[in-house]
């Protein structure tokens, strides 16, 4: 019993990171309309800089979570400006080319400034956790899931309490509706995709406290992304937090079923994508498309 | 001086002219009433001066300064307010909510709070007649309502002229009346109005002055009841059989 407890809480554990992860790049996909394939590189620039302040200058990894954040706001905002609103109309497809191509561009750039060599993070207190009779809390994990639970708050006060917020939900419900009553159409695009780039550097600092980071470690966030926000659905913060934690626990359950191991992981996110669309397509709290 | 000034505004979609010259003047205070066959170029018009289209030529001026080419959101700043012939709420808010919002990022000057945006959203609803469905989500309202909605969202931003894009449309004589009369009541108010309208009778009823476009240019201008006589208006609409048939 104590082993299934375990892992339930490993699952919701692992459910955190996946929430971080998925904040941004669900917003911008609701908002923008666009599947950023470039948001898992965008969280390893985040990983990158959280290690270069820990071996550098000694800061606790959770500590420089604001720095990466500010830094990605930085870039998105760039990002969005400079290049993605000249397809903002274009197709699908232009859109999933273009962030495919700055995936590339932005981890061949990391691979000349930090090498392929494998980076990690190890405060004092990695290996330790909490003690709760024969159930272990690892406090890294613990640290990643109350970052991104209050990412998840800081996004849905953004959204719902702020002029700012209410500009972005009109722009993604009707952009020409929205301009027409005086928003500022390309500041806000440009805007949302900084706040979508900001918490994937967030998610990259508490990603390189429990893993081992690489130019490319990003790439499989993207999918796990995509899958948490066809799990928990589009167009809300709770759904992605409902999707993110479901998604963690089905992993960590799923990998301990008699018979599967941990190389299954892939293979268990494609099966929850294909029996969500199939059984619930606008996800766990999605809005009625 | 006019508050509006369109001058010879041209617009291409590929090889076909929606607007090929249009020049007109709107002055402070006035109803100007567009009107057309579909296909005229009515609705690009509108969407020119309201930034979503650029023109390819001519220009736009409000009051002393051209506005060719802002973008849409600082022409509704300037005080240009416009509603769509289909109408576009925001789906997940209330009927207040949505009329805020033009409150909240129209106004030319100082940044409204929430609250005051409101307020604001009250005060109009009253006026278009919406002030009993204040609380109401937007997709529970009616066709009429929903026109009545647009407008709203469009008053709240204290426009000095509004553009109205067929908010008659698809009502039946009643509801038609109801509109005519919030009509009156928003010129009343010291707004500007240019209207499209396919329904004669809101030409005809409140407009000081009809323009009638066909293929993208100025067909006949002048007072309503004398531009409906026309020949050439008669001729567009219905053919040239039926205007020399109807002169004998």
């Amino acid at each position: 019993m104590s082993q299934f407890t375990q892992q339930v809480i490993l699952g919701l554990l692992l459910g955190g990171v996946y929430v971080a992860v998925a904040l941004g790049f669900s917003l911008v996909w609701g908002i923008l309309n666009i599947v950023n394939l470039a948001h898992g590189a965008l969280v390893i620039i985040g990983a990158y800089i959280t290690w270069v302040l820990f071996t550098r200058l000694h800061i606790d990894p959770f500590l420089s979570l604001p720095v990466d954040a500010l830094a990605l706001f930085v870039i998105g905002y760039a990002l969005q400006r400079g290049v993605i609103n000249r397809v903002i109309r274009a197709p699908l497809l232009f859109t999933f080319l273009l962030t495919f191509g700055i995936n590339l561009v932005i981890v061949s750039l990391l691979l000349l400034i930090f090498t392929g060599d494998f980076r990690s993070v190890t405060p004092a207190y990695s290996g330790s956790g909490l003690h709760l009779g024969s159930i272990v809390i690892p406090y890294i994990r613990l640290g990643g899931l109350a970052a991104a639970l209050l990412l998840a708050g800081i996004l849905w006060v953004v959204l719902n309490r702020t002029r700012s917020g209410t500009a972005i939900l009109a722009v993604g419900a009707d952009r020409d509706a929205a301009q027409l009553v005086g928003v500022d159409l390309r500041h806000m695009y440009a805007l949302t995709f900084a706040i979508g780039a900001a918490f994937a550097g967030v998610a990259g600092g508490i990603i390189s406290t429990f893993q081992s980071i690489t130019p490319t470690a990003g790439d499989p966030y993207t999918l796990q992304a995509f899958v948490v926000v066809i799990l928990g659905g589009l167009g809300r913060v709770s759904a992605t937090v409902a999707g993110g934690l479901a998604f963690g626990l089905i992993e960590v359950l799923g990998q301990s079923a008699p018979g599967l191991s941990s190389s299954y992981a892939n293979a268990i996110a494609f099966v929850v994508l294909v029996v969500v669309l199939v059984v619930r397509p606008r996800g766990l709290l999605g809005r009625l498309a | 001086m006019s508050l509006l000034a369109i001058r010879d505004v041209s617009k291409r979609f590929g090889g076909v002219n929606a607007l090929a010259g249009v020049t007109f003047e709107v002055e402070q205070g006035d109803i100007l009433g567009i009107i057309g066959p579909n296909g005229a170029g009515k609705t690009t018009l509108l969407n020119c001066i309201s930034g979503l289209y650029r023109p390819d030529a001519g220009d736009i001026r409000w009051e002393t300064t051209s506005i060719r080419g802002l973008a849409p959101y600082r022409i509704a700043r300037l005080g240009i307010g416009r509603t769509f012939q289909i109408v576009r709420p925001f789906p997940s808010m209330t009927v207040r909510e949505n009329t805020a919002m033009g409150a909240l990022f129209g106004r030319p000057g100082a940044r409204l709070q929430p609250g005051a945006a409101l307020n604001e959203a009250d005060m109009v609803l009253d006026v278009v007649g919406l002030g009993e469905k204040r609380h109401y989500p937007v997709l529970r309202l009616t066709v009429p309502d929903r026109k009545r909605l647009e407008v709203a969202r469009a008053l709240a931003m204290r426009p000095r002229l509004l553009l109205l894009d067929e908010v008659m449309a698809g009502l039946n004589q009643v509801e038609i009346e109801q509109a005519l009369e919030m009509v009156r009541r928003v010129r009343d108010s010291g707004v500007t109005i240019v209207l499209i309208e396919h329904v004669m009778k809101v030409i005809v009823g409140v407009c000081r002055r009809a323009l009638v476009l066909n293929f993208g240019r100025t067909l006949v201008e002048g007072p309503p009841a004398e531009v409906l006589k026309d020949r050439r208006v008669i001729e567009a609409y219905l053919g040239q059989r039926y205007a020399r048939d109807q002169e004998k």
